[in-house]
């Protein structure tokens, strides 16, 4: 707190230099033990030669210390010279000293060390194969993190993707090509020869038919033998089991991915309204790097701002509130409209191929694709439709964003339900007119078998056979279908010519088998999918093209040769607008889940369509895109858009269970052929392939028995959790609630202080009295204190230093009283004030002894006085090891005005000592960190390195974040202890600062009257509770006063604290000191006055008495501090 | 580059590794980058760490700071001397704390710096309105910048004293939504 004396207007690099050093010098301390320095007489000393003594636990701890600062030196504030210079340091030691550790250690550490070598080589390589990072960031930098962000999001769908693929491509499709029976084996995989001709043609082949339809591409390729290849391959539970797990992982991807963006954003449940601040701090955009991107953005910005002054001055009315209204319906009526005409088109279009295909035998190109281009089309232009009706609605532009991606997700999602659904129509009737056909069970087995080698054979019996049908005509439907399909197979021979009244009689069966040839629905609806998707991805590509690319060419070269501006008034260049392609992208991959099960190819599929989509974007963004005006905002939107993603996947998913549930599969295709059921494949694999007990078991636990209670489990844990969480947002709404109120408490009290400096004078004249003579006293006791040399114990006797203590407990009283005018009745009566700082004196040892009378009495801040001292003597109660150590019962002195001077402060400062003090002995008891650095020659340097070791030690005190206080505090506190313990000698080593040695030294009378009290241990349990409390109120006026400053924050606070007290305290102080004079300037109010004005103090004090020569160093808190450490040595 | 010549020993590396949240090809590029700044002055040859500084102008004609209102303020915050004139470590430094790999806090301390324009280690309203105006250009007026800064006062300053000490700014920022993702720079 070295720079405390120095005007407020202390500039940052002061103090980060200070900074600086005391990191060094903390670095070390932390390795300072390890240099054979040690002197028995010391006890820091002898706490290092405890580090030294080759206790492994210890070396072990310090090590893992060291370690920890090697991981979290990245996240460390500083410079980067220190970090490096830290972690050399910090390696150095592990290095040394890890060799002594027991040999076990050794290979542990090294392993340790192996494992985070390997990790960091593998994430070097993995980082190496994220694609299109480069194409990332340098969309990032042109158009901000909005765009980016679709990119982002298209990347990880690609992941996804892959991941489908490889299931899909591993489980079902390659064992399918090694092992399964080849193409034109069996029926379900030839193409029947009707079609032969034409399958290559490329309309069928553009249609998906011919050759692609009898493929792996589609669910009827697959063979339905239950085990293939020499491994016994279980295909058909494969592809049962791979369908079910493609959905399974996009769930759980997608959700961990969700859970890890909302741990993310921390924004949660605030409803604190900072609408001012994130325009201003959080406005800019730091990835842009385009001035175009710039300019725009700037001009969102400033939209923004504009925006919040305008709502702010005015919270305007509407004008025309009837027409907005009506405008509002009209444009919502004209949505739904379309929505339901989009669907109706969609339902229309299947149902009329449906028809087609019955009725025409050869369809047109158009006609064969229709339905994926009319869909593709009404998602194409659905969209701009909306955004048109939006601009009716007169939104905000966030709101008429919002109810755009609502609109165009319910279009998306009415475009593929309706599509399914449709579809699914169409495999209803189909099934149904499959049992209408007689004589289709009967021949199933039968056909089913066929294969192709055989069918010669049959084509040579055929003329047989049909001449018998032709006379008798009482053949069985079974032949009737064997003669049929025979015909077919032999009309290109001509033998059939001469059948043709069979033929005629046949053609009423002719749809019936050619249903029941080629019945498989399955395969359709993945054709559909298929063919949507690639319909899809060319309408994608067109509207890139065309929309964007050509109008960006005519825009960009048509705009000298046209009366208006083509750039800035009606083409202009497309924007990109995030939301829409978002929603595409979902869409899209809703699709691909949609007909995973029936097309496995499907996700190797898309993933080639969203690699040619990154490239196409990407370029087409780069070149004929210009930034969205709208401020899309990224983060948030990104659990937006996967909280859209997940709701897609359910709805897709639905359609595919319950065709799977509900639906019969097809007999004559595909891996589940034969089965009544999809699913039936699990329970007679069940019943099969794994010994009785197994299936018993399983019986047993898919019974409603235990499905039930397992359900109602489920429902209780559903129930469970949400009550905690409710229960947690409740205890942050009341966190919340109290961080508010101690902060209006603050106000209230900073209010009642100016309110009490009004009535100053009248407090200030007994004051006055009073101190006056006591500052005669303190003179005599100034000019006398710096020479005395010792610090035995029982000095205080001395009527001088009595005077002196007294004083300046008097003064620490006015001054508390001032700070707290607010909560406590201004008793100004000094002689009170004075004995009752007397008594409170003895008293803070009686108080860890269980009667804690003074601690009621005074305020919480006395309270927190005896904090530390209770705390302290809590750790030696429970710690004998750090009791043995290093505080033998002399030094309690040392502890005790660490306490009280931290007692003077105001709460915060005052708080952040206690803690630390607090936090030290822990760290010291369990670390055991050498303390050597107190007689290093650099003094200021210690302290940054603490926070971190403190934070991990003490996980119990609330107050971690005060660490950074350290440096200084822990000075202070070590100055006087070490000043009593080691005298005159090592006073010219440390001219440390700290400052309240005065006070310390003040206090330490009263407390060597107590250090003669035993310090019962038991008793000082009785203190914790008490202590708890106070932690508590501690923490809140912590709060309150903006203290808890997470580590290295500390020093922005300082200054703050500084000017903040230092006028209230004026008031008070009747004593005028220059130095206290020249801060006193301005009028702000707070709780931590004290602190400063201790300072001051101190510094009053302390100039005049003590040495010449240290007068000369710039720094007047160093010459404080020497002059009191000077003062120390002579209390004691 | 790293083929010929070493241009980082192997302990460098590690070494920036451990202090920065690159990896080391990232590490390699930014030397890479940071060299195209000045390729006469910056050697290739890194080993013995030379000191040598980019004066400010130089880092931020880098397209990343370009045309970032505040890249004279982010410059200066992460030099040493607090004129901008950056090494190399200070320039990984810089990049190594605006990636997007940094936790939160450790991003608030480095705006709160860099928002910090008279670098008293507090955002007064002073600080505020030159935000506002490096934001904004001169679209805004002067008394609409005050008002601006008056209202973050209003909103952010939890203790009352007229500005905005890191905690109050820590608090402010932590329930942003989207801080973070624009807190970064893609290097």
């Amino acid at each position: 707190m070295s720079d405390m004396t120095e005007p407020a207007t202390i500039t940052r690099p002061l103090i980060s230099s200070k900074r600086h050093k005391s990191m060094r010098k903390n670095s070390r301390r932390i390795y300072s033990p390890y240099q054979d320095e040690n002197g028995p007489s010391d006890d820091e000393d002898k706490d290092g030669e405890r580090v030294d003594s080759n206790d492994p636990e210890e070396m072990f701890q310090n090590i893992q210390l060291q370690k920890e600062i090697i991981a979290n030196i990245r996240t460390k504030p500083w410079p980067i010279r220190r970090k490096l210079k830290v972690l050399k340091q910090a390696r150095e030691i592990v290095l040394k000293f890890e060799g002594r550790l027991t040999r076990t250690r050794g290979y542990q550490a090294a392993g340790a060390d192996l494992l985070k070598k390997i990790s960091r080589v593998l994430y070097n390589i993995v980082v190496l194969f994220i694609p299109w990072e480069m194409r990332i960031k340098k969309i990032e930098s042109h158009f901000g993190s909005g765009v980016a962000s679709y990119f982002i999001f298209l990347r990880w769908l690609f992941g996804i993707n892959i991941v489908l693929t490889i299931l899909t491509g591993a489980f079902i499709v390659l064992p399918e090509l090694l092992a399964g029976a080849s193409f034109g084996t069996i029926r379900s995989k030839t193409i029947p020869k009707e079609h032969l001709s034409s399958a290559q043609d490329l309309d069928t082949i553009w249609s998906l038919g011919g050759y692609l339809q009898y493929s792996v591409l589609f669910y009827g390729y697959y063979g339905n033998v239950r085990k293939i290849g020499s491994a016994g391959y279980r295909l058909p539970l494969a592809y049962f089991l791979v369908g079910m797990a493609v959905f399974a992982y996009s769930f759980i991807t997608l959700l961990r991915k969700m859970a890890k963006n909302s741990r993310m954003s921390l924004a949660g449940a605030s409803d604190e309204n900072f609408t001012f601040c994130w325009r201003v701090f959080c406005a800019w955009d730091y990835l842009i790097g385009n001035p175009e991107a710039a300019e725009s953005k700037g001009a969102a910005i400033i939209n923004s701002i504009r925006e919040a002054i305008v709502e702010e001055q005015e919270k305007k009315k509407d004008t025309s509130l009837a027409v907005l209204i009506s405008l509002r319906i009209l444009a919502n009526i004209l949505v739904l409209l379309s929505l339901a005409g989009s669907i109706y088109i969609i339902y229309f279009v299947v149902d009329r191929s449906q028809k087609l295909e019955q009725e025409k035998p050869e369809l047109t190109l158009w006609e064969k694709n229709e339905v994926s281009v009319v869909v593709s089309l009404i998602t194409m232009i659905a969209p701009s439709a909306f955004e048109l009706v939006a601009q009716l609605e007169m939104y905000h532009p966030r709101t008429s964003l919002r109810f755009q991606l609502a609109r165009v997700l319910v279009l998306y999602l009415g475009n593929l339900y309706s599509l399914i659904i449709a579809l699914l129509d169409k495999v209803n009737s189909m099934s149904s007119a499959i049992p209408a056909a007689p004589g289709n069970v009967s021949s199933t087995s039968y056909l089913a078998t066929i294969s192709q080698p055989t069918e010669d054979n049959m084509s040579t019996i055929v003329p047989d056979i049909t001449e018998r049908q032709n006379s008798t005509l009482t053949m069985t439907l079974l032949d009737f279908n064997n003669s049929v399909s025979t015909i077919k197979s032999t009309a290109s021979y001509g033998q059939a010519m001469r059948m043709q009244s069979l033929l005629n009689q046949t053609v009423v069966y002719e749809y019936t088998t050619r249903s029941q040839q080629d019945p498989c629905w399955e395969t359709y609806v993945g054709q559909e999918m298929l063919k949507l998707s690639i319909i899809d991805m060319i309408f994608t590509v067109a509207s890139i093209l065309l929309i964007d690319f050509i109008r960006g060419l005519v825009v960009r070269y048509l705009s000298d040769c046209c009366c208006w501006d083509l750039e800035s008034k009606f083409p202009e260049y497309g924007e990109f607008k995030i939301a829409e392609n978002v929603l595409h992208l979902i869409y899209n991959q809703g699709m691909i889940w949609m007909g995973a099960f029936f097309s496995p190819c499907l996700p190797a599929f898309n993933v080639l369509k969203l690699i040619s989509l990154m490239y196409l974007r990407s370029w087409a963004v780069l070149t004929c895109n210009v930034p969205h005006q709208q401020v899309f905002r990224a983060s948030r939107s990104n659990n937006f858009y996967l909280a859209m993603l997940l709701f897609m996947l359910f709805l897709c998913m639905l359609p595919t269970i319950f065709a799977i549930v509900r639906y019969r599969p097809s007999q004559y295709c595909g891996p589940f052929s034969g089965q009544e059921k999809i699913y039936d494949i699990i329970s007679e694999t069940f019943a099969n392939d794994f010994p009785l007990w197994f299936s018993k078991v399983m019986s047993y636990v898919t019974s409603p028995v235990v499905v039930l209670p397992a359900l109602l489990l489920l429902f209780m844990l559903i129930y469970y959790l949400q009550s905690i969480a409710r229960s947690l947002k409740v205890t942050n709404s009341q966190l919340r609630l109290q961080l508010q109120t101690e902060r209006t408490d603050d106000k209230k009290k900073v209010f009642q202080l100016a309110a009490a400096r009004l009535q100053a004078p009248e407090g200030a004249d007994k004051k006055t009295e009073q101190e006056s003579d006591i500052t005669s006293m303190e003179s005599s006791a100034r000019s006398t204190s710096p020479t005395r040399p010792n610090g035995s114990v029982v000095n205080f006797e001395s009527p001088v230093r009595h005077g002196n203590s007294i004083r300046t407990i008097t003064q620490s009283a006015s001054r508390a009283d001032v700070s707290r005018a607010a909560g406590v009745a201004w008793s100004p009566s000094a002689p009170v004030r004075q004995k009752h700082k007397a008594e409170h004196v003895p008293n803070r040892h009686s108080g860890y002894l269980g009667g804690s009378g003074s601690s009621c009495r005074s305020k919480s801040y006395h309270h927190m006085a005896y904090n530390p001292s209770a705390r302290y003597a809590e750790h030696i109660h429970s710690d004998p090891l750090f009791r043995k150590t290093h505080r033998p019962m002399h030094k309690e002195p040392g502890v005790i005005m660490a306490q009280s001077y931290a007692g003077h402060r105001a709460h915060t400062t005052r708080y952040v000592i206690v803690n630390e003090h607090e936090a030290r002995k822990k760290m010291r008891s369990t670390v055991r960190l050498p303390r050597h650095y107190r007689l290093a020659d650099e003094p200021a340097e210690i302290v940054e390195l603490y926070p971190r070791n403190v934070k991990r030690y003490i996980p119990r005190t609330p107050h971690r974040s005060h660490q950074p206080h350290l440096s200084e505090e822990e000075e202070e506190e070590e100055d006087p202890k070490s000043s009593t313990k080691k005298g005159s000698i090592r006073q010219s080593q440390r001219p440390r600062s700290l400052s309240d040695l005065h006070q310390t030294a003040r206090f330490y009378i009263g407390d060597t009257v107590d250090s003669q009290v035993s310090m019962e241990q038991g008793l000082y349990g009785d203190e914790e509770d008490d202590d708890q409390d106070e932690d508590w109120a501690n923490d809140s006026s912590n709060l309150c006063s903006q203290t808890n400053i997470p580590e290295s924050t500390h020093r922005y606070v300082e200054p703050h604290v500084k000017s903040k007290s230092k006028q209230k305290v004026e008031p008070s102080l009747t004593e005028s000191d220059s130095a206290s004079l020249a801060s006193s300037s301005d009028q702000q109010n707070s709780s931590t006055d004290q602190y400063i004005q201790i300072i001051h103090n101190k510094e009053k004090y302390l100039k005049p008495g003590t040495k010449p020569t240290k007068k000369k160093s710039k720094n007047s808190v160093k010459l404080n501090v020497s002059a009191s450490n000077d003062l120390v040595y002579s209390n004691v | 580059m790293g083929n010929k010549q070493v241009t980082f020993k192997e302990e460098q590396l590690e070494e920036y590794q451990d202090c920065t949240f690159f990896t080391r090809k990232e590490i390699l590029r930014l030397h890479r980058r940071f060299r195209e700044l000045a390729p006469n002055l910056i050697p290739l040859d890194y080993t013995n760490s030379p000191d040598i500084t980019l004066p400010p102008c130089l880092i931020t004609s880098m397209p990343e700071l370009k045309e970032n209102p505040f890249r004279q303020r982010i410059v200066e915050t992460f030099s040493e001397d607090g004129k901008g004139n950056l090494s190399f470590n200070d320039f990984m430094d810089m990049f190594s704390i605006l990636s997007e790999m940094v936790p939160l806090e450790l991003k608030m301390i480095y705006a709160f710096k860099i928002y910090d324009f008279n670098k008293d280690g507090f955002l007064c309203e002073k600080d505020v309105e030159e935000t506002v105006a490096r934001l904004t250009g001169k679209e805004l007026r002067l008394e609409e910048r005050r008002l601006v800064a008056q209202r973050i006062m209003e909103e952010a300053d939890l203790d009352g004293d007229g500005k905005l000490s890191l905690l109050d700014f820590k608090n402010m920022i932590w329930k942003a939504p989207d801080f973070i993702s624009l807190f970064h720079i893609r290097i």
